[in-house]
């Protein structure tokens, strides 16, 4: 079972369609596959029509394994299954500070539908917090959106430097670029720069700006299937065999 | 992904009938396909399939396997396979291993087919569970629908409702039966072993008349499948049914008067005539594969000689068998015989008709049993081939007779009994095959001698090797039928058989 979590420290720069895209990805390649939604907004879920989960409260998540595997739901999609997120949720950092093994709670919960499902897909909140570092060392790799804009690249720095500082592996840090506007110079001179500071760091697939992202939200659908053959559905494809191969070969 | 399947069945009017149904808040969404398909549905002539629960069906190229567990396997196919081994590798031929290899895959009907699916769907158009439904009429204008349930997980109440709902619209599950019934009304399951019903205060003449009179429609059962030549089963079949009715006049003494027992022995042993040499040519082209892997590969050439020798004489017995049974002697013996045991007017009675069947029953079984146990009190290494095949013989004649009184002795202690008997007796027919391969091979070599020199130097060679190894065989078969023996004669059995066969009120 490999674990891939999509994570920025920063909010909007599509986590989300990444986890709902490549989750969907993997399953219509065989592969069954969890999108396991940790973010309280619960948008992952909404994506697949799925109503928020009222029993999985935080506390259930972590030390309940027949709630926790109960309130998976199955998706529309072959081999494609849910963990919903709820509000409460937003409360995991109080919970797991009271508990003990605090940064390896969120693997021994995973742990627990490893027989069910070949690859899991955590769609995260955006910040650094006691389950951002669950998700650091649960993680086979980090899936970084990065718009190619300033502020997003003083959030990569960050976080590498963080993982730096906590002598987590850098090269668990898969970046790769979104809402890229091929025209824009800023773009263009932001990817060069990052490229070059971190060379092994960012994948070649990227995600163009594209309204029919954005329209993910009326179809409640990935973009892959609402919108096949669209560039968005082929460049979520491209990053989702780019990433595979990245694991392999690890 | 499905958490839960299952398969139904339901008269096609209920498929209407259940769209029509409330399911609380959810809604139900049904899509139509418009295009219809032809569809066969196959399974053996001894309906294995059915009765294991599962159903194969071919359409559209592609054969559909509904498990017993409600799973559906699928995989392409093509119209030319006969057998399972025939079908490409997939699913469903991994799921058709258990099925028989000598049995051919048979159209047990046909007719069109259209699809149909409906899912129920939340306040928030999300799926909760799905079913897939094959509309299914025949040729005949039967009609059933074939209803396959997909579970999403984490939905179980949602799955649950959509059950109760179809059991309520009369909906079956596929492993309880009935499809075949349905779609294809009037037709009658074969059966080789049909239950022969024996009561113990039946007297001894009306258990013979009901075994044999169960048995011969069997025999005509078959009698299509060879003719069409469809697989080997039903020529074996039809012979070891013949084989039974005769084992009934041989060994029933007494029950039919002296001159209607010979007389009927002779008439079942002229209709069973004609299909002796056809079978070994089967025995040995389906073991073909068996002889080659006996000798080195350098030795196959003689048995590719053989090997063509023997197909061609198998087409030459199987024209003549075909109109043999085509022939009007050959369909009026047997409806006169069929006509005799069915309405037993001219049955005539002999001297020990009146036993009952109970009695009766215990006292052949026991004397054929103490005969078994004598003739193998003198088998050793060195015994005659002869004595172990008169004790083959024997074991069979008790085996059938064991089968022919079961439902009329206690189940448990009877089974025991069997287990034992049937190690005992394949034992003794793998002695009796290698002797008698042997034999046959030596024939083979005489007739192979006027030919060209090559050509009987190659055969001669591969038979000398075949003979050499299979005369092995036998020699390790001899030991083995002594131990199968040993285990089928030990005290707790001996004590069975005297309990069930001849206790001391009967012997008094």
């Amino acid at each position: 079972m490999k674990i891939i979590a999509c994570y920025s420290n920063k909010g909007g720069v599509g986590k989300t369609a990444a986890s709902v895209n490549l989750a969907y990805a993997s399953a219509m390649s065989g592969k069954r596959t969890l999108l396991c939604d940790l973010d309280p907004q619960g948008a992952a879920g909404f994506y697949f029509r799925v109503k928020p989960s009222k029993k999985l409260t935080e506390a259930n998540f972590f030390d309940d394994v027949e709630k926790f595997t109960k309130a998976i739901r199955g998706s529309d999609y072959e081999n494609l299954d849910i963990l919903p997120a709820n509000m409460s949720f937003r409360d995991f950092d109080i919970f797991l500070s009271r508990m003990r093994d605090t940064r390896s709670r969120l693997k021994k919960s995973l742990n627990s539908v490893q027989a069910d499902y070949d690859v899991i897909v955590l769609d995260c909140p955006p910040n650094i917090s006691a389950l951002s570092e669950n998700v650091f060392r649960a993680a086979d790799a980090i899936l970084v959106p990065v718009i190619p804009t300033t502020l997003c690249q003083r959030t990569f720095e960050q976080l590498v430097d963080f993982f730096k500082q906590n002598d987590l592996p850098v090269k668990k840090l898969h970046g790769f670029y979104c809402m890229v506007q091929g025209v824009k110079s800023l773009h263009i001179e932001t990817m060069d720069a990052m490229n070059s500071a971190y060379k092994k760091r960012f994948m070649a697939a990227k995600v163009p700006f594209a309204t029919d992202v954005e329209r993910m939200g009326v179809h409640r659908a990935p973009v892959m299937a609402s919108a096949p053959n669209s560039a968005a559905d082929k460049a979520y494809q491209a990053l989702y065999q780019e990433v595979t191969k990245r694991l392999e070969s690890k | 992904m499905p958490s839960e399947i299952g398969c139904y069945h339901l008269p096609i009017e209920a498929a209407d009938g259940l769209a029509e149904r409330s399911f609380g808040k959810l809604t139900l969404l049904l899509t139509l396909e418009e295009r219809a398909a032809d569809f066969r549905v196959l399974d053996c002539f001894d309906q294995s399939l059915r009765r294991s629960g599962r159903l194969l069906l071919e359409t559209g190229g592609s054969l559909e396997l509904f498990m017993a567990d409600g799973r559906v396997l699928s995989q392409p196919t093509h119209h030319a396979a006969r057998f399972v081994a025939d079908l490409q590798e997939g699913p469903v031929k991994q799921a058709l291993a258990d099925v028989s290899p000598l049995r051919s895959l048979l159209p047990v009907g046909s007719g069109n087919l259209r699809r149909a699916a409906f899912a129920l769907l939340d306040s928030g158009e999300k799926t909760h569970c799905r079913a897939h439904l094959r509309m299914m009429t025949d040729t005949g204008g039967a009609g059933a629908v074939l209803l396959t349930l997909q579970g999403l997980r984490g939905y179980d109440r949602s799955l649950a409702a959509l059950r109760e709902q179809i059991e309520a619209c009369g909906g079956v599950e596929l492993s309880c039966g009935g499809l075949y019934a349905a779609l294809f009304p009037g037709q009658v399951a074969y059966t080789a072993k049909p239950e022969v019903i024996v009561a113990p205060d039946d007297t001894s003449l009306d258990a013979a008349n009901t075994i044999i009179s169960t048995y011969i429609p069997v025999a005509r059962a078959n009698e299509a499948g060879i003719i069409a030549d469809l697989d080997t089963e039903f020529l074996h079949d039809f012979r070891v049914v013949l084989r039974k009715i005769r084992s009934v006049l041989s060994i029933f003494k007494g029950v039919y008067a002296k001159h209607q027992t010979t007389e009927l022995k002779t008439k079942f042993a002229k209709l069973m005539e004609p299909t002796g040499r056809l079978r070994d040519l089967d025995v040995y082209l389906l073991e073909r594969q068996k002889f080659y892997d006996l000798v080195p590969k350098t030795l196959h050439s003689g048995l590719d000689i053989m090997f063509k020798l023997f197909a061609e004489q198998r087409r030459a017995e199987f024209a003549k068998l075909a109109r043999h049974l085509h022939s009007k002697s050959y369909q009026k013996d047997i409806s006169q015989l069929a006509k005799l045991f069915h309405k037993r007017k001219k049955l005539k009675a002999g001297a020990k008709a009146d036993r009952k069947a109970h009695d009766y029953a215990c006292g052949l079984i026991w004397k054929r049993y103490s005969r078994v146990r004598k003739i193998t009190a003198r088998i050793g290494p060195e015994t005659d081939d002869a004595e172990v095949h008169a004790l083959r013989i024997q074991c069979k004649k008790l085996r059938y007779l064991m089968a022919f009184f079961r439902p009329i002795f206690p189940k448990t202690e009877f089974k025991s009994l069997i287990k034992p008997l049937k190690e005992l007796q394949d034992s003794l027919g793998l002695f009796n095959d290698y002797s008698v391969q042997q034999a046959s091979l030596q024939d083979f070599l005489h007739k192979a001698s006027d030919w060209p020199n090559a050509v009987s130097l190659a055969v001669a060679q591969s038979v000398g090797a075949l003979t050499a190894v299979l005369h092995h065989r036998q020699i390790n078969e001899r030991t083995k039928v002594i131990q199968s023996f040993a285990r089928f004669n030990d005290p707790a059995m001996q004590e069975t058989f005297q309990n069930l066969f001849h206790r001391r009120e009967d012997k008094t």
